[in-house]
């Protein structure tokens, strides 16, 4: 059964990004090139390929998309200056608004009115619940778990975390089922090679193949600067947020010290880079990269304020900021975490651990048969 | 040392009491002879043979102080004969005999002997074996020119005319050139206009300018210069001659229209025609009056009769009124002279088969057709339509009727397949591809290539351009070409392509197509009667071939025959109007003195020895290809009369079948005499080393 191919995807890709499709003429230099590119998953030129025919399932099957890393040296050597790194970056947001089932991440990717309206949309909720929810406002000293209760805030966190958990992974089981092709994992195999999918997460390792690995240990400081944070904020938050000021070593202090300063860091540095658009990877900024670094590099300044008035024992200043600084970071993790940027926190693991299974998959009737014979 | 002028070169010597004086000179072509020829050995042998004055060898020969050696031995020892061994003589056997001439010897007196391809290439591992035979090679060569004779090249008239046979972009070109060097130009159009190809296309690549202004400009040109003649109806119906007199006779067809006939009465008169053809100028996607002008631009800007659509029923000449149309003038003939010819005969498009790529269907087209829809002065009036819906998806389908390969495509009528490159069609393609994405964004183009080949200057743009504005490209190889059907129900198109994409891993893809456009390759033009005429030698992908492609690449093998532009191989129109320009340049070398001189290797006879048998007379065309050279005549003598055979030395192509007829050893080929060939056997079987 042919494929019909359907030129009119490229339009719609333009809004994703992929404004080079067309310069492509499929020489192969990118994948050549490509120090990440493998036998069994061919990219950049196959997904690049698949774009220009408008062959939109056999896209929705792939998942090179999510193991390149972006080192730009694909778009360095192309002759036609296709940029096909960037138009892998393209298929990372028009692959996360397919697998998103709300049909929410494409709304936000191809309209800016949409995603800065949602956002705002977001801190106002945040905003007014604070508005008419907090609890009394003790002027004399800095009292924020009274002010912001620390078990309401937990509950906050929960409901959330179980919000963005469940569309999260609602489209991550349909990423999986497409690029399975529908086809059973043997339980045993699914679980022996879950490792991959937590290596792969916590440390990025393949990414280390690429050329210049300074991008990578950039990111997997950001990492844990992310985790830490988050696991401080959601998980251990009743140590975390206390009226108490602790000595300068205690570990939620050091911690998070640690935490901000390299979110501080990485996000300033990304954002400089972007603007001067010097490496490939920086070239092309949409509004939702955009949207990411400063939503983040803000929901940390803000952390800072908090924390600085707190230490200063300004109340009002320190109750202001802490509700600005949740209406920055909630919507942040609302719009970005399940339908937008940061979704690739899960979709990056789980392209690698399907394409292993997968790939055991396949080589294993192979080993039987070659035993057999 | 001394020079003396050319007309005074000496003949050597030969017998008597001085003989022969024979120097010889041994090459070591820097190692490529000396590494596996024992050199110095062969020059002691060679030092050992009667008549040889003085051997030496040198490294190399070809090389100034190597020429200078020979320079000064021929004077200062007064050398009369010269033999070099060295490499072929293809390559430096005209070196020498320059030098001799140089040193005040006489050209011919010079003899060459290879021993690198023959011998230290071909012997590499036997170099005992590989000096023997050099010793015996040069040894052969020594004995040759001891019985060598001084030899005059021939020097014929030549005719200042030249006639191009062909008025498309190439002849005119050819003929602009040849009447800026003073040359007379009969430029003969066999059809009624002039403008060939070019005439039928629109926009050209590489700079996108319209062809019919290239033809306006040339045209203009061609029609005021006093030096050339133009002649359309022009049939060459025989030619006889040689370089630089050939004799040639010319059927002129009747336009059927007289000069002076104005517009209105043009126009009057084709409305006035009842019978109509399809037109070839259309390539058959409109049709057209019995009497006609294919375009409003054409050259000449007169209609002309198709006499074998026409009726005579005389409603034309009514219609134009008095004296305007001749129905009844008569062919003509007229007699041309000319030094030389220059062939810009052309190309015919591949014309597809019934069925092959769909063609055939509604909404299959070929691209010279394509290119008629597109020109907004041709059958579609420039819009796109098919069955008048407007076309949405056009297809492209590179490669048809080129790079055919054996067992897989059906061979034409002449069992051949078309294995070759037409070079032009991918950048045509494109250029067509272009045009449609300029003036008709809404229309998808899809193009089925088996490798883009947009060799040339400007070319490639044309790739990037067309790719950049969102022309899909599919690729296939020759096993599995894309296949062109009917799409029955289908919303978006009449017809889908469907091929396996190599591009895509070998997926098979369809996509929806209202217009199939075939990029149709260059054919080698039916001529006919010409290649027999002038026994026009033709390679075998069937388009005449040059004697050389690089080093003689708008000669024939047959003298004083030029070609130019696409009889000779596809080409565009750059090249076209390239090899038209080499072509004039050649043709103008040629004839610039206005006599020619011809290498003196030709029969002679020896009419004391002549029994006047027919053998040599016989033999003559049949083997050697050439236009027949041998005649016989009679010869009074003592008041009888004798029949002995004549050669006509500017036709003798010198290949020596009357010579090995002749009962009477009577007729020689000079510089291969037979005595001259025994003494080089006898040499080759005598010598020691």
């Amino acid at each position: 059964m042919s494929v019909r191919v359907n030129p009119d995807l490229r339009e719609e890709l333009m809004g994703f990004g992929g404004d080079d499709v067309s310069a492509c003429m499929n020489c192969g230099n990118c994948t050549a090139i490509c120090p990440l590119s493998k036998d069994s998953t061919v990219f950049p030129r196959k997904a690049i390929r698949y774009m220009q025919l408008g062959m939109k399932d056999h896209l929705f099957r792939s998942p090179e998309p999510w193991l390149c890393y972006y080192c730009g040296e694909c778009s360095d050597t192309c002759p036609r200056d296709a940029n096909p790194g960037e138009t892998m970056m393209a298929a990372r947001r028009y692959l996360t608004s397919l697998y998103d089932w709300t049909g929410l991440s494409k709304r936000l990717y191809l309209s800016a009115a949409w995603e800065l309206g949602l956002l705002l949309f977001v801190a106002l909720i945040v905003g007014a619940l604070f508005l008419f929810l907090h609890g009394p406002l003790v002027r004399d000293h800095v009292e924020l778990t009274t002010f912001a209760p620390t078990a309401w805030v937990e509950l906050g966190d929960w409901i959330l975390a179980a919000m963005l958990s469940f569309f999260l992974l609602t489209n991550a089981y349909r990423m999986s089922r497409a690029i399975l092709g529908g086809e059973k994992v043997p339980l045993s195999l699914g679980l022996r090679e879950f490792k991959t999918l937590l290596i792969h997460g916590v440390t990025q390792k393949r990414w280390q193949e690429c050329e210049s690995p300074t991008r990578w240990l950039k990111h997997l400081l950001l990492v844990t600067a992310y985790a830490t944070m988050l696991l401080m904020v959601v998980v251990f938050l009743r140590w975390f947020q206390t009226d108490e000021i602790r000595s300068i070593w205690h570990p939620t202090r050091l911690l998070g010290y640690y935490a901000t300063a390299i979110l501080l860091y990485v996000t300033a540095d990304a954002m400089i880079s972007r603007l001067r658009k010097r490496e490939q990877i920086h070239k092309h900024s949409d509004l939702t990269d955009w949207m990411f670094l400063i939503l983040l590099f803000l929901t940390t300044l803000t952390g800072i304020f908090v924390h600085a008035f707190r230490l200063a024992d300004w109340p009002m200043p320190t109750y202001i900021i802490y509700v600005i600084h949740l209406m920055i970071a909630v919507p942040m993790l609302v719009i970005e975490v399940p339908f937008g940027k940061w979704a690739h926190l899960l979709y990056r693991p789980l392209a690698v651990y399907l394409t292993t299974v997968r790939d055991k998959m396949k080589a294993a009737p192979a080993g039987t048969q070659a035993s057999a014979g | 040392m001394s020079r003396k002028g050319s007309g005074e070169l000496r003949s050597g010597g030969s017998g008597g009491n001085g003989g022969p004086r024979v120097g010889v000179y041994i090459c070591h072509c820097g190692g490529n002879i000396s590494d596996v020829v024992a050199v110095e050995h062969v020059v002691e042998a060679v030092r050992k043979l009667p008549c040889v004055v003085i051997a030496r060898r040198h490294m190399f020969m070809c090389s100034d102080p190597g020429q200078n050696l020979v320079l000064e031995d021929v004077v200062n020892e007064k050398l009369d004969r010269v033999v070099v061994a060295a490499c072929s003589p293809t390559l430096h056997e005209l070196t020498f005999r320059d030098t001799l001439r140089r040193a005040g010897l006489n050209p011919y007196l010079y003899e060459h002997a290879n021993i690198r391809e023959q011998v230290s290439w071909a012997s590499k591992s036997d170099p005992e074996g590989a000096t023997d035979k050099a010793i015996r090679l040069v040894a052969a060569a020594v004995a040759k020119a001891c019985r060598l004779r001084p030899l005059e090249p021939l020097r014929v008239g030549a005719s200042r005319r030249v006639a191009v046979i062909g008025g498309g972009i190439a002849g005119l070109r050819s003929a602009l050139d040849l009447a800026s060097q003073g040359l007379a130009v009969a430029l003969l159009e066999r059809s009624p206009f002039f403008g060939g190809r070019a005439a039928q296309l629109d926009q050209v690549f590489p700079t996108s300018d319209r062809a019919s202004d290239l033809l306006a400009e040339l045209m203009a040109k061609a029609s005021v210069d006093p030096n050339i003649s133009l002649y359309t109806g022009a049939e060459v119906a025989s030619t006889s001659g040689y370089i630089g007199n050939f004799h040639m006779k010319v059927t002129l067809h009747p336009r059927g229209v007289r000069e002076g006939i104005t517009p209105d009465q043009a126009r009057a008169a084709i409305e006035a025609c009842p019978e109509t053809a399809a037109s070839e100028f259309d390539y058959g996607l409109a049709r057209r009056k019995a009497i006609y002008q294919p375009c409003p631009d054409c050259h000449p800007p007169l209609p002309a009769i198709d006499w074998e659509t026409c009726t005579r029923c005389g409603k034309c000449a009514e219609a134009a009124g008095e004296g305007a149309i001749a129905l009844e003038a008569p062919a003509r003939e007229i007699d041309l002279d000319v030094g030389a010819i220059v062939l810009a005969t052309g190309f015919d498009p591949y014309e597809p088969r019934t069925g092959e790529y769909g063609y055939g269907e509604h909404g299959v087209v070929t691209l010279p057709q394509f290119i008629r829809m597109l020109n907004e002065r041709g059958p579609t009036a420039g819009r796109l339509t098919v069955d008048g819906r407007p076309v949405r998806n056009i297809a492209f389908i590179h490669c048809v009727g080129s790079r055919q390969v054996d067992g897989i495509h059906a061979p034409g009528p002449d069992g051949k397949v078309n294995d070759y490159c037409s070079r032009v069609c991918c950048t045509a393609t494109l250029q067509a591809a272009k045009e449609v994405r300029d003036r008709f964004p809404d229309v998808n183009v899809f193009d089925f290539y088996q490798d883009i080949r947009t060799y040339g200057r400007g070319h490639e743009t044309y790739y990037e351009d067309t790719s950049k504005q969102g022309v899909l490209f599919f690729r296939w190889t020759a096993d599995a070409p894309p296949v062109v059907e009917a799409a029955t129900g289908d919303p978006d198109a009449a017809l889908v392509v469907k091929v396996k994409d190599t591009l895509t891993w070998g997926e098979e893809v369809e996509v929806p197509a209202d217009l199939v456009v075939l990029s149709t390759g260059i054919m080698p033009r039916d001529i006919g009667s010409l290649v027999e005429m002038l026994k026009l030698p033709r390679g075998a992908d069937r388009f005449l071939q040059e004697v050389h492609p690089k080093l003689r690449p708008v000669e024939l093998a047959v003298g004083g025959v030029f070609l130019a532009g696409t009889c000779q191989g596809p080409m565009d129109i750059t090249e076209s109007a390239a090899a038209a320009s080499a072509a004039a340049v050649k043709a103008s070398a040629l004839l610039a003195k206005g006599h020619i001189e011809l290498d003196p290797f030709v029969a002679g006879v020896d009419e004391a020895l002549c029994t006047g048998g027919v053998g040599c007379n016989s033999v003559c065309v049949e083997e050697c290809g050439a236009q027949h050279a041998i005649s016989l005549v009679e010869r009074r003598e003592g008041g009888e009369t004798r029949l002995v055979a004549e050669v006509n030395r500017a036709v003798c192509g010198g290949c020596g079948m009357c010579v090995a007829v002749c009962p009477s050893r009577a007729i020689q080929v000079e510089g291969w005499r037979l005595d001259q060939f025994e003494s080089m056997v006898d040499a080759l079987l005598t010598v020691e080393g």
